[in-house]
């Protein structure tokens, strides 16, 4: 093991026991734990977070997107469903909504550092996809789904990636694994093995894309398309 | 400058061209600080869901934050009949049924409530529009009055307010116009040309001068006191940048916040300051409703 190796495993170590203790910590004097919640394992996502209450943002927006009087519902906005790692989000930011026929314009964050806007960007997609996640899982009277519409659905967005795909006829286990799948789910690491995989990277911008975007139908029908290969 | 709680009472009553702010002022109490009545706009507390059930929470914190002045929600006051099942627009009807029919002794009590812990209610916030018949405005007016508002302010537009002129001075009462930083719709109250051609459709009307979206919009909040402080009842305080920039804590952004609150004591203005903030924060409500406070505090020392 090299030296810098072994630095850059301490490093990590710390890092893992920093977001561990910060876990476990209670409410902190200057935190409103009632609020903002309990502080996150992962300490980049609860950054994140505490940015977006820092700079506003959960005031008209809501802390878990859940917009309060006249706000934009970022839980269902087009825009950000389209945006891609803040290429949307972050000019809009920048520049505000001032010509709007809301009450009150959007404001400006021309001020921010780049490392902020990407706090706010990261957490309205975490937020984002804890609350389409809940909305899917929790929908009624969707019906048993459409086996060529979720074919024609596959073709579009899916098969790019997944030529295949393992058989599984357990409904509950397929709409589980397409809204987010075990492989990555894996918790956040420093480890430049894993710091540099583009490829899982990639899958998992891109499912949290397509979990920011899907209606329930849109899963029942891949669950029924999925059931129906032989 | 030390003004005893006649004198504001005395100021507050005469010498005024105006007969609506005649009425703005209410008796001084434990947040009179140094010549400014302070009180709060409770849209601060963020956790806190504005509705029946949580006003003695609401009322609690007041107390805890010693502010003894309060510009409340038709909300916290008024049923919600937006539940699930119900439709928009009977969820609408019946709202205003309750309005023209509220129980008997209903705002009686609620006005104790506040009284009882030395809060008085300088407004009632409630946005009037174009849903609202005559017989609910006047139904409005009255129950803002019954719970000892002096007014009603909100967030409407030159449209609404040109038909509002009327109704408040049936009521003994005033109604203001409370502004926004859009500068792309005309009908918005926005600039001090939009205020002043509003206050001209009613001698009823005042403004309440929202500091931080006058500064978004590169207004001249203190320029606009001088010129038209005859006609603001109340200011809401807090900061934000200009050019349509981020609310900001206290003394983080371009409102003049002390220079205003100088302004109101020096020239003894019956002018009500409402603490108001709608920048981040990662403390409490309660907490950060202090800080402010107590910078205009400081302010005043």
């Amino acid at each position: 093991m090299s030296h810098r190796h072994a630095l850059y495993l301490v490093f990590c170590g710390v890092i893992l026991a920093a977001g561990s203790a910060a876990a476990q910590t209670p409410a902190r004097p200057g935190y409103d734990i009632n609020y903002i919640g309990p502080t996150m394992a992962d300490p980049v996502l609860q950054h994140s977070k505490e940015t977006y209450v820092l700079f506003g943002c959960s005031y008209c927006h809501g802390l878990y997107l859940v917009a309060r009087g006249e706000a934009t519902d970022l839980m269902h906005s087009h825009l950000v469903g389209g945006d891609e790692n803040g290429n949307v989000i972050g000019p809009l930011l920048r520049k505000g909504i001032p010509q709007t026929a809301k009450l009150s314009p959007m404001p400006q964050f021309s001020d921010l550092s780049d490392a902020q806007i990407a706090a706010l960007v990261r957490w309205i997609h975490y937020g984002r996809q804890q609350g389409r996640y809940k909305e899917v899982m929790e929908a009624k009277d969707v019906g048993p789904g459409n086996a060529a519409a979720g074919k024609t659905y596959f073709e579009q967005k899916c098969v790019s990636c997944h030529a295949t795909l393992p058989k599984n006829n357990d409904a509950a286990a397929l709409k589980a694994q397409i809204l987010k799948p075990q492989a990555l789910e894996a918790a956040p690491s420093w480890n430049l093995d894993r710091l540099n995989d583009a490829k899982t990277a990639a899958a998992r911008q891109r499912h949290g894309a397509l979990l920011e975007n899907y209606t329930a139908g849109d899963v029942a029908n891949l669950v029924a398309y999925l059931q129906s290969m032989k | 400058m030390n003004l005893t709680r006649r004198d504001f009472g005395k100021l507050a009553l005469a010498g005024l061209s105006s007969s609506a702010l005649a009425q703005t002022a209410g008796k001084p109490n434990r947040s009179y600080i140094n010549g400014v009545q302070f009180g709060l706009q409770p849209f601060c507390y963020h956790d806190l869901a504005m509705n029946r059930e949580n006003r003695p929470i609401l009322i609690q914190r007041l107390v805890q934050n010693g502010l003894g002045m309060v510009e409340l929600h038709a909300v916290w006051y008024e049923p919600n009949f937006a539940l699930p099942g119900v439709s928009a627009d009977e969820a609408r009807d019946k709202l205003r049924n309750w309005r023209l029919n509220p129980p008997a002794g209903y705002f009686r009590d609620i006005k104790k409530e506040f009284d009882d812990n030395g809060i008085t209610i300088c407004t009632v916030y409630i946005n009037v529009g174009d849903s609202f018949t005559d017989a609910e405005i006047d139904a409005t007016f009255e129950g803002a009055k019954a719970i000892g508002a002096k007014g009603i302010v909100g967030s409407y537009g030159l449209a609404v307010a040109h038909r509002l002129g009327a109704f408040p001075g049936k009521h003994g009462m005033y109604a203001s116009l409370h502004n926004h930083d859009n500068l792309s719709d005309p009908d918005a109250f926005s600039n001090e040309a939009s205020i002043v051609k509003g206050l001209a459709y009613s001698p009823d009307f005042t403004a309440t001068l929202d500091v931080r979206h006058f500064t978004a919009g590169n207004g001249d909040c203190v320029g606009f006191l001088e010129r038209h402080h005859q006609r603001v009842s109340a200011v809401h305080l807090g900061d934000r940048r200009k050019n349509n920039g981020r609310s900001a804590p206290f003394g983080e952004g371009d409102a003049p916040i002390i220079e205003i609150l100088r302004l109101i004591r020096d020239n003894r203005w019956p002018i009500t300051a409402l603490l108001e903030f709608e920048h981040g924060t990662l403390r409490t409500g309660v907490d950060e409703v202090q800080l402010m406070f107590d910078y205009c505090k400081r302010a005043l020392a």
